[in-house]
């Protein structure tokens, strides 16, 4: 291994040769089969010749609860397609049964996801290798007692937990079209772990991931959402992905990187409405290896899976620091990537919302919030300059409102253009991601001048949010933390 | 099933419903209300380990938890490595993965690992034919319900569907001129029967799941002996006049390379023995019950789908050997070798793409490291003894592709090039250096040629109808009456781009 180049990066990759092998069922858009597919472009590429190769032994139920309720992993280990009905019951309470179906083998695919996941954070502490990759990992959504979005098992958060034992902060990325919403959830009210999550937000699957929300407790401001809208492409992507990551490297400092490789985000997803090629999202991976960090890439969504495949071979040779050529070469599935059989891809000609105004407004907001952050969290001599921020956050809400008066007026004369770009693009579910977006912001507005804005659909649009505000606050009152305080203040503060 | 519109309604929708069974809209929305944000709680947040003191830690006591099955080593160029793989893949039928785990057993050891290679027979394709048959009625039935296809092959386990389905899936589409004649054959069942229409239905829907109905037909072939050796009552009487070369069988139309001469013209080998022994014409159709379009049949039969060429030989020789269950009859054979030898071209083809572009690569970065470090590159009229020589090679080398050999040269315009190509014509015998060129290169079709001519003959004969362009050096003269300009030497885009570019 000294033999290798300085500049190389000792890499291990975790692969189960059985993961390809399950099967959601018909018509269902998460497909094991592409994990196998960029194993086998590895192969054929001669990746995997220069990379450490794990079969990682399959997670144990103790493990899994090291995050998981231990009836939810009881449950997931008892059902089988064959005696689902006599789980009726728990399967709505634990959310699986529509988009997380009972397939056959469902537990051995999540002890293989997160057992990968697992032994690639305790190879990382063991300061054994640089960069660790699980591609059968990144199942963001599963919550702690809850399977959500085609995850049952979260392998993220097993792995960061993992990480956690041997380093002080843990930062934790998300690139994939939808809120991490289980990851953030989990570390929600720790300064121990940040999470970062660029997504499509409105009117879309989780439904989280606020630019408001911010974390709570303790870990109030130690959760970044970065909303974005449809048609991101690599130049908007990589503006507003380099400065905050920048930013929170150097506020947050963390010792360890976990970055979510979901390839939803990719052009011509199935699911996804981002206009990312490979290269663009790889840049990311790039950017963050940059760091020198222990690194953990997991995989995550991706339903277009001839792109997923060739997303991840790349950032797999990205991981490397090997280039390779843009001809894919034969291999088991090589018919899948006709009729170019190319490892790149080009972008579509879709519409990108996100103005750059829109993501400019969005990097200041989250400056504001890091600059919340303690230098370093944990050091004791940070204590006298948070004083000063907190009073540099009383000024700021001063401050506050005129900019985002301005800006919302900004945003109302743009309004109409992208109304009509919606109604083309999207049809329904565009516009209602716009709407969605009005409605939290221009509440906002109501606080300060109520009486401009009279028309019908703003005062359905208050309505909603009032009930928002309200289920907020019940919820609030249930939990019987002591950060209550903070969060109301919170709420409104940004209501 | 229900479960499969609602998945498809919200993949259309770009979302994924969240919390149980939202049905209606309201009911959805209302149930988004509450999913809508992060939820604070014991039963939510994950408990945070402490962190291990520096002091305290044991790296080397927490077990791997994976087993490792490569390791990367310096010790191994690649293309040994490379050779070592392929030797195992095309010779003992390993896959890459398992050829360089037998490496790793071995510590690395490429010789002992080459030895034992053939120690070891990966695991044999447990699929027969047979199952691959049913495998694909199963499919025809149920679709990608794997549990529902396993009631029909029940030895096999989902996982081992599963894979088998990915791996299937692709093939097909190397079946598509046999899709594209099937669709003609459909097209015309159409006209008459109910079957036809639904076919071609299907066809038209084009979906991924019921395409590969339509071929069964013919897709019979991989699996039972081909129809020719099937009997139907039908007389013979559908014979047409023999229309084919001398080597094709005047009964079934299907060229072969062996015929028997027979009263009733050369036939192929089966054809003469059904004659021999019946007396007969042996029928050239299926059991097809519709008469009426049998000569459609028959005629679609006799054409099979262009770049794909029926030997009757080949088909003999398919059909025979042991008819035993034995998996590797003597025609599985040698399709699998051919399949091996496609398969292997391919990846040569990929393999010679890819060096290409590294190459093409290379050359777009510029030549200029390449060149010999010139003191006086400026461009200069005057020839050098060095200038003339490589002039009169870039000649044998790029043609008339002056401007790829200015580049070379460095110090001479295209144009210089142009008038040295006229005024060293004969002194450097450049005719009989271009003529070398044009054996290796094919002609040159290029408007400077005549242009050329026309003013090395002498501007004052004006033989052609055109007036000569004056200025030797116009980059793209037009000549008109001249055909367009087709074709460039090869190397002038090479070059040409690679310079461009720098």
């Amino acid at each position: 291994m000294s033999a290798l180049p300085h500049s190389k990066k000792r890499v291990c990759y975790y692969y189960d040769s059985d993961i390809g092998n399950y099967y959601y069922g018909q018509g269902h858009p998460m497909k094991p089969h592409r994990i196998r597919m960029t194993h086998n472009l590895l192969l054929n590429y001669g990746l995997y010749r220069k990379m450490e190769i794990y079969r990682p032994h399959k997670a144990t139920a103790d493990e899994m609860t090291k995050f998981h309720s231990d009836d939810y992993v009881r449950f997931l280990r008892s059902i089988r397609p064959d005696n689902m009905s006599e789980y009726n019951k728990q399967m709505q309470r634990f959310n699986v049964g529509e988009d997380c179906p009972v397939f056959d083998g469902l537990y051995e695919f999540c002890q293989l996801s997160s057992g990968g996941s697992v032994a690639a954070a305790v190879k990382l502490n063991k300061q054994a290798s640089e960069i660790c990759i699980n591609w059968g990992g990144g199942l963001h959504h599963a919550k702690k007692s809850e399977a959500s979005g085609f995850c049952y098992v979260n392998d993220i958060v097993l792995g960061i937990l993992e990480l956690l034992k041997y380093h002080q902060r843990v930062l934790y990325i998300d690139i994939d079209v939808h809120h991490g919403d289980g990851v953030e959830e989990a570390f929600y009210t720790t300064d121990r772990v940040m999470t970062v999550s660029f997504h499509k937000y409105g009117e879309y699957f989780p439904g989280t991931g606020d630019l408001r929300d911010i974390g709570a407790g303790k870990g109030k401001y130690y959760a970044v959402n970065i909303p974005l809208r449809d048609g991101m492409d690599d130049e908007s992507y990589e503006s507003i992905f380099v400065p905050i990551i920048s930013k929170v490297m150097e506020t947050f400092q963390p010792s360890a990187v976990v970055l979510q490789c979901g390839a939803d985000s990719l052009t011509g997803d199935r699911l996804g409405c981002f206009n990312l090629t490979v290269r663009g999202h790889g840049k990311c991976v790039e950017f963050v290896k940059k760091y020198g960090l222990p690194f953990l890439m997991v995989g995550g969504g991706g339903y277009t899976i001839r792109n997923v495949s060739r997303c991840w071979t790349y950032e797999t040779s990205v991981a490397l620091g090997t280039e390779i050529a843009n001809e894919l070469p034969y291999n088991d599935y090589f018919e899948y990537f006709g009729p170019d059989f190319k490892l790149h891809i080009s972008p579509s000609n879709m519409a990108n919302q996100n103005t750059p105004e829109y993501l400019e407004k969005i990097k200041t907001r989250l400056f504001e919030n890091l600059r919340m952050l303690p230098h370093a969290p944990g050091v004791q001599a940070q204590a006298i300059p948070e004083d000063a921020v907190n009073d540099s956050e009383d000024d700021e809400d001063k401050a506050n409102p005129d900019e985002r008066l301005t800006q919302a007026a900004l945003d109302k004369r743009i309004a109409p253009d992208n109304e009509y770009s919606d109604s083309e693009d999207e049809g329904e579910g565009g516009r209602r991601d716009q709407r969605s977006f009005k409605g939290r912001k221009r509440p906002r507005l109501d606080k300060l001048d109520t009486k401009q804005e009279k028309q019908d659909v703003d005062d359905k649009v208050k309505l909603e949010d009032a009930t928002k505000m309200d289920t907020k606050g019940e919820s609030e009152k249930d939990d019987k933390t002591g950060i209550t305080e903070d969060m109301k203040k919170d709420s409104g503060l940004n209501a | 099933m229900v479960l499969a519109e609602r998945n498809s309604d919200n993949v259309r929708n770009g979302r994924r419903s969240r919390g149980p069974s939202p049905n209606g809209h309201a009911s959805d929305s209302s149930s988004e209300e509450e999913g809508e944000k992060i939820r604070v709680g014991r039963d939510y947040q994950a408990v945070v380990p402490e962190l291990i003191p520096l002091s305290e830690r044991r790296p080397d006591q927490c077990g791997e938890r994976a087993l490792l099955v490569w390791s990367p080593t310096a010790e191994i160029p690649d293309y040994k490595l490379d050779e070592y793989i392929s030797l195992a893949k095309e010779k003992y039928g390993y896959n890459g993965e398992q050829a360089l785990g037998m490496l790793f057993w071995h510590k690395h050891d490429l010789e002992r690992a080459i030895l034992d290679l053939a120690n070891f027979t990966p695991f044999p394709d447990e699929w027969t034919v047979e199952d691959k048959v049913l495998f694909e009625q199963a499919f025809q039935f149920h679709g990608k319900s794997f549990h529902r296809i396993r009631q029909m092959l029940p030895d096999k386990s989902i996982a081992s569907l599963v894979k088998y389905y990915y791996s299937w899936k692709k093939t097909r589409s190397r079946t598509s001129l046999m899709d594209r004649q099937a669709r003609k054959l459909a097209v015309h069942r159409e006209e008459g029967s109910e079957v036809g229409s639904e076919l071609g239905s299907n066809t038209d829907s084009d979906s991924d799941e019921k395409k590969w109905t339509i071929h069964r037909g013919i897709r019979r072939k991989s699996g039972s002996p081909p129809r020719t050796t099937q009997n139907s009552d039908e007389s013979g009487s559908q014979k047409d006049g023999a229309e084919g070369g001398k080597s094709s069988c005047a009964n079934c139309g299907v060229a072969c390379t062996h015929t028997h001469t027979s009263p009733k013209g050369s036939m192929c080998n089966t054809c003469y023995q059904h004659w021999r022994r019946t007396g007969s014409v042996r029928p050239t159709t299926g059991p097809v019950k519709r008469d009426r379009h049998c000569h459609v049949l028959l005629r679609h039969k006799r054409k099979p789908p262009r770049g794909m060429y029926i030997n009757h030989d080949d088909l003999v020789a398919m059909a025979a050997g042991p008819p035993a269950p034995a998996p590797a009859s003597q025609g599985d054979q040698m399709l699998k070798a051919m399949d091996r030898e496609i398969v292997s071209l391919k990846r040569q083809v990929q393999n010679n793409k890819q060096s290409l572009s590294s190459f093409k690569r290379k050359t777009a970065e510029g030549i200029d490291d390449l060149r010999p470090p010139d003191a006086n590159n400026r461009i200069n009229a005057r020839w050098t003894n060095d200038e003339l020589l490589l002039a009169v090679q870039g000649v044998r080398k790029y043609g008339k592709d002056f401007r790829a050999i200015a580049e070379v040269i460095g110090t001479k315009t295209e144009a210089h090039l142009r008038s040295f190509f006229v005024n060293y014509r004969r002194r450097y015998n450049l005719d009989a250096v271009l003529k070398e060129f044009e054996v290796e290169n094919g002609p040159i079709v290029d408007n400077d040629d005549k242009e050329e001519k026309m003013e090395t003959d002498g501007v004052s004969s004006g033989s052609e109808a055109s007036t000569p362009t004056p200025g030797a050096s116009s980059p793209v003269p037009v000549a008109p009456g001249s055909p367009p300009l087709i074709k460039q030497p090869f190397p002038k885009t090479a070059v040409g781009t690679g310079l461009a570019a720098k």
